[in-house]
């Protein structure tokens, strides 16, 4: 079953907010609304996390992935639609029941931190059992436990304003560890830190997953990062879930120009791996060698490879083996059977423009739910326009 | 456009709170007096320096070494300026306003900051409580509270409210949302986010609100003197009243003192709540490292230097309690029988005077009596309501007509005791050519177009500005110039000052008219009206409650020299001083207390119905006192009967109860006998006279006889005799028994046995004929002050001791006459005082007795009030 489940969920600000979600499941867009005085910040949002999963949702400042990460926890109400956790539909808590699942199955790493500056960092750590109402030996035991999974140990007794940005992230990280929560949400936890701290902080949290297989939704407007950590991304864009995929299928099969626009400046050879852009066994055949030998086995073609990968080798290490061969490169499985080849036009093709999804290797990527059906088409019709300008920001912002 | 009666409107609410809601105001008003009542109690129990140590402490505690030591500096200053008291009244005021704004202030301000609804309702209402002149707040506030500390505390409460809720407000608005949304994410409920999150977080931010409070409430409290609250404030309008600026100086600073105290003191205390402030001050004192300048003791030790502070104090206070509480007065004046009286008055010269004056009469009369200061508005007001008893500066008919008109009909009218005033236009003496208003016409630009007038609120403005001027056409020439009374004093100081040309509104009596040489211009028009009364306005009712000081109020007089000189005094003597100054006037003025203030016959209860059989002996002291003190009881009510009788008759009448008193008893040697015989059924009521002496006395003219033993071969001289007096007295025993046989002088001189007259009048005979004489003699005697003679030395102590005159009464006397004891125990007389009254009374000759003792009271005034003084 999977953890989370969040169903068509709808949150507009403003007067009548729920005549304002009719008007757009009957197609009004948010121009239309905001003319009204109304504000769509999230609007037919539908997504499915798995246990041990990290789901990270992308998109730009105003995008609407902050206030879909809060009606996750009841800190916002959706307007419409569900939030499924463990089955259990969230709107339909009390507040009293909300605040149970908040300080005992959920927890949250924010942006800025949000560490209380008038607690120390042990104090901070266990504030989440502390409102519990663990009594103070234990919370502060488990609190020493959370902060040293997040590396501080030795800082407990110090106060938030003598540590480092990364340093209070960690506190910040142990906090919503320490209540053991199942899900984790991080609200762009590691924007506000520098690049470097950054790149480690990330690091961190995929060691700490490998260990800990939390559910972790993460917030992030930048793009390498959420190719870093996610296991399923969503782009979002005007309040709309535009794609939804791994990786490399938004890479290699974006939904639309925004998302291609936005994945320009990913540095795709080491995102994308052998899998996602081989080509059918079937092209390779009758294809010939330098030599003139035909292949027509994938025998023949494993033989003739320069090299034979895997499915998640990444393509940066197929450069040097199809330099010196035009034969295509062999990708194999777990058992070694030819699963698929990596012709030397196509590596050069997946670096170039983003492909359309007909262009895709057939099976490679798993459609976007729902973006051809409603909002996807039309959304790239009239985006047309100013998708370029999106694209100008998008490509100047990364 | 319609005149919108909004005022009227605001009246009519006013009027309406007043009789519906007047239980929810008395309750208020108890409240925030037993508040003040036990604030100041608990700052004025200690002895002021040891308060001033435990203020020091705290300073100490919360801004290190320096603070400590300015702090103890600044409160000693205070003390010195014997402003004390009233600083801790002033300190009480705002503490129970800043308890008070901030139990309001804190809440409101939360809940504005998660309402925006409540924010915007709130605003605007701080806006206006912030906005709206202060002083405006004192006329509901004394409408709804009454005179006193209630008044004062709602309106400081409604001043310095709005900071605490802003400041609370902001505090938390200002919390970081994150954290906020933080506490929200880890299911914090929103009670604890407030309790754990929001207000730790807003605690500078509120503490910064609650200097603001205390700063405005102070600031507040000095403009409460107004409505009649006690304390630093009241200093600051008398000051203002009287144009004192040493007062207003003295005032002044020590609210500074108190302001910059408090102001540091929070402030300090702000950085000790809130968990950030104790932060920041633990990371500064580790990166100073540990100096004198900036330690500060732990809160433990603070507390601790406090509470020994307290703990001295307290025990002082046991032991010092005592001698406190014998504040009795003396029942035959105690009509009042500590009955409080309030006096209410406006710090104009005459009102000070006749109310000190008052206060110390009926304080005289045993009761109790609270003066307060009030601006004219408040106090018709304060009558009105019943706040305040009497007031005795009521210009009637003209200048306060309007009060009248207003209140009159709460109001008792106990006539005028001064009369008539007038009210003038006034220019200084130098201004020639302007004798009359007439004159006025066409010299406006010499005055610039200004008459230079007082209070808006006084019956002459009105009456000068819709009658005076248009009498004397003057109208267009002339502008009224709306002030205050100190600020045309002001005025017509500086310009006389320069000779610059001034006209001012004047009244008098008024003491300018001494100060400076002015004219009073003539009104022959009579514009101006007759000449107003002074006149007591008492509230109604009050003569009925107590017909005594009804009664004397409305008999109440004083002439023009009497009210002037008594102004005088009180000028001399200086603010704070005035019933010091009035008692000095009293002396000077004798029996102006007894006819303002009689007595009623009965006075001295009931011990003085039953009649006082007092003995005594036809010795010429005891007759003095004897008819001293027959008189001065009788005007209090007393009935006395006076039995001559001969000392052993005496003491067995007193020791059997058959007579009550005796004043004459002259031990312990000459009455020895009799007193070892009888004395387990008398009581001594002390000795009002010592030490006497026995002896025998010759003429100065005399030559060479100064001693007894220089009567030895003089006995020719003399004739051979010595004159006594009766036969058995212990002197004349005495004289036989020991002093002749001691001196060798049995053989050579014998005594003339007769009576105390006889003696004195050989004396008197040989006197005028210079002829040698001895008599038996005693002193204290009038014939010393008479005559001039020697009191022979007695070497070998024939005479014995010299005895004290001891007042003895029967043994029930005590319980008997309470009251009576307690004068006789403290009566006391010296020799020139008896020798007067004795020389007095001999000179009125038989049965005129009274008249000679009325004669000498009223040459030594004061005496007779010693004599029945109210302890």
């Amino acid at each position: 079953m999977s953890r989370l489940q969040a169903e068509h969920l709808y949150k507009v600000f403003g007067r009548r907010p729920t005549d304002a979600v009719e008007k757009l499941r009957h197609g009004a867009d948010r121009e239309e609304l905001r003319a009204e005085g109304t504000t769509a910040a999230v609007i037919d949002a539908s997504f499915t996390v798995e246990p041990g999963q990290i789901f990270v949702v992308m998109g730009l400042s105003g995008s609407g992935k902050s206030t879909l990460l809060r009606m996750l926890n009841g800190l916002s109400d959706p307007t419409a639609g569900q939030v499924l956790f463990d089955g259990q539909d969230l709107t339909k808590l009390s507040a009293r029941e909300l605040r149970e699942v908040r300080s005992k199955k959920i927890s949250m790493v924010f942006q800025h931190f949000a560490l209380f500056p008038h607690r120390s960092v042990l104090e901070n750590a266990a504030y989440g059992l502390e409102v519990q109402g663990l009594p103070r030996a234990e919370r502060e035991k488990r609190a020493l436990e959370a902060l040293e999974l997040a590396g501080l140990k030795g800082w407990e007794k110090s106060w938030p304003d003598e540590l480092s940005g990364g340093m209070q992230q960690r506190v910040g990280l142990a906090r919503a560890l320490a209540t053991d929560a199942d899900l984790l949400l991080m609200d762009e936890s590691f924007s506000a830190l520098d690049p470097l701290i950054r790149r480690d902080m990330q690091d961190q949290l995929l060691e700490l997953q490998k260990r800990l297989k939390k559910t972790i939704v993460f917030i992030t407007h930048d793009l390498n990062e959420a190719m870093r950590l996610g296991d399923q991304i969503a782009v979002m864009r005007d309040g709309r879930i535009v794609q939804i995929g791994s990786a490399e299928d938004i890479l290699v099969t974006p939904a639309n120009d925004y998302v291609a626009a936005f994945t320009q400046d990913v540095d795709r050879s080491r995102v994308l791996t052998a899998g996602a852009i081989m080509a059918d066994p079937d092209t390779a055949y009758g294809t010939r060698t330098p030599d003139g030998k035909e292949l027509k086995t994938a025998k023949d073609v494993l033989a003739a490879a320069p090299a034979t990968v895997t499915e998640s080798t990444p393509i940066i290490e197929l450069f040097t083996p199809c330099s010196t061969s035009g034969v295509a490169v062999a990708v194999v499985d777990d058992d070694g059977e030819l699963i698929g080849v990596v012709p030397r036009a196509r590596l050069l093709a997946v670096l170039g423009e983003p492909m359309t999804p007909e262009d895709a290797p057939a099976g490679a990527v798993i459609p976007a739910q729902d973006i051809s059906k409603d909002a996807g088409v039309e959304q790239d019709d009239d985006a047309e326009g100013d998708g370029g300008k999106n694209v100008g920001k998008v490509s100047s912002g990364a | 456009m319609p005149r919108i009666p909004f005022g009227d409107w605001v009246n009519d609410s006013v009027e309406w709170l007043r009789t519906h809601m007047d239980w929810l105001f008395d309750f208020i008003k108890t409240v925030f007096q037993n508040m003040w009542d036990g604030f100041y109690d608990v700052l004025s129990a200690p002895e002021p320096l040891l308060m001033a140590g435990i203020f020091a402490v705290i300073a100490f505690w919360l801004r290190g070494l320096l603070g400590g030591v300015l702090a103890f500096a600044g409160f000693a200053f205070i003390v010195s300026l014997e402003l004390w008291d009233n600083a801790m009244m002033t300190l009480s005021l705002v503490l129970v306003s800043t308890v008070v704004a901030l139990v309001i202030a804190v809440p409101v301000g939360i809940w504005a900051a998660r309402s925006k609804t409540v924010s915007g309702i709130v605003r605007p209402v701080l806006d206006l409580m912030q906005t709206l002149p202060a002083m405006i707040y004192l006329i509901p506030a004394l409408l709804f509270f009454r005179m006193g500390a209630p008044a004062g505390i709602v309106a400081t409460i409604v001043f310095a409210l709005a900071p605490g809720v802003r400041m609370t407000e902001l505090g938390i608005r200002q919390v970081d949302k994150e954290l906020v949304e933080a506490a929200d994410a880890f299911g914090t409920t929103p009670r604890n986010t407030l309790f754990r999150v929001q207000l730790p977080l807003a605690l500078p931010t509120i503490m910064a609100g609650v200097n603001q409070v205390i700063m405005l409430g102070l600031s507040m409290a000095a403009l409460t003197g107004m409505v009649g609250t006690p304390g630093l404030g009241a200093d600051v309008n008398a000051a203002i009243g009287q144009l004192d600026v040493g007062l207003g100086a003295e005032a002044g600073i020590s609210i500074v003192i108190l302001a910059i105290y408090l102001d540091r003191v929070t402030s300090g205390l702000g950085g000790q709540v809130s968990p950030l402030g104790r932060r920041a001050l633990a990371k500064l004192r580790a990166a100073q490292g540990l100096n004198v300048w900036n330690y500060r003791p732990r809160p433990v030790v603070a507390m601790a230097g406090v509470v020994a502070l307290a703990l001295v104090a307290g025990g002082m206070g046991i032991f010092g309690d005592g001698d406190s509480d014998s504040e009795s007065v003396a029942d035959a004046k105690n009509v009042g029988q500590g009955k409080e009286v309030k006096i209410g008055y406006i710090p104009w010269d005459e009102g000070v005077a006749s109310t000190f004056l008052w206060k110390e009469a009926l304080e005289q009369r045993g009761f109790k009596v609270t003066t307060s200061q009030l601006e004219a508005g408040p106090l018709y007001t304060s009558l009105a309501q019943g706040d305040i008893d009497f007031q005795t500066d009521s210009w009637l008919p003209t200048t306060h007509a309007s009060y009248w008109k207003k209140y009159g009909k709460d109001l008792e009218d106990l006539g005028s005791w001064f009369g008539p005033t007038s009210l003038e236009l006034t220019v200084p003496a130098y201004m020639k050519d302007i004798d009359s208003l007439e004159d006025l016409k066409g010299k406006g630009g010499t005055f610039d177009g200004k008459i230079t007038g007082i209070e808006t609120s006084a019956g002459m403005m009105g009456l000068l500005k819709d009658k005076v001027l248009d009498a004397y056409g003057l109208k267009k020439e002339y502008k009224v110039v709306d002030g205050s009374t100190p600020a045309m004093l002001a005025e017509l100081k500086s310009a006389y000052a320069k000779k610059e040309p001034i006209v001012t509104t004047l009244w008098s009596p008024h003491w300018a008219y001494s100060d400076f040489k002015l004219k009073k211009l003539k009104d022959p028009k009579g514009a101006w009206g007759k000449g107003d009364g002074v006149h007591t306005l008492a509230r109604k009712g009050f003569s009925k409650e107590n017909p005594q000081v009804g009664k004397w109020l409305k008999n109440f007089k004083m002439s023009e020299k009497q009210l002037t000189s008594l102004e005088a005094e009180i000028n001399k003597a200086g603010k704070g001083k005035q019933q010091e100054a009035v008692r000095t006037w009293l002396k000077q003025n004798p029996g102006v207390l007894d006819k303002m203030a009689p007595l009623p016959k009965n006075a001295g209860g009931d011990e003085n119905k039953r009649p006082l059989k007092a003995a005594y002996f036809a010795w010429d002291e005891n007759i003095a006192v004897t008819n001293l003190w027959k008189r001065v009881l009788e005007k209090r009510g007393y009935k006395m009967e006076l039995t001559p009788a001969d000392v052993g008759p005496a003491y067995t009448g007193l020791a059997q109860g058959d007579l009550d008193l005796n004043l004459d008893a002259w031990l312990p040697t000459a009455q020895k006998s009799y007193w070892d015989k009888n004395k387990a059924n008398l009581k001594d009521l002390g000795s009002w006279y010592s030490p006497t002496s026995l002896e025998v006395a010759v003429p100065s003219y005399v030559k060479g006889v100064k001693s007894l033993e220089d009567l030895k071969g003089k006995g020719d001289k003399f004739n051979g005799k010595i004159i006594g007096i009766e036969p058995g007295t212990g002197v004349m025993q005495a004289l036989k028994d020991k002093v002749l046989p001691g001196y060798g002088l049995e053989g050579e001189y014998e005594i003339a046995a007769g009576s105390t007259p006889a003696m004195l009048s050989e004396l008197k005979t040989a006197y005028a004929k210079k002829e040698p004489i001895a008599v038996l003699l005693w002193s204290p005697h009038w014939a010393y002050n008479e005559y001039d003679l020697t009191k022979l030395k007695d070497p070998k102590g024939g005479f014995g001791k010299g005895n004290t005159i001891r007042t003895l009464s029967s043994k029930d006397f005590p319980q008997q006459y309470p009251q009576l004891t307690k004068w006789l125990k403290n009566f006391k007389m010296t020799e020139p005082q008896l020798a007067s009254l004795e020389n007095e009374i001999n000179k009125a000759g038989k049965n005129n007795e009274p008249k000679a003792v009325d004669a000498w009271l009223k040459k030594n005034p004061g005496f007779e009030e010693k004599m029945t003084a109210v302890q």
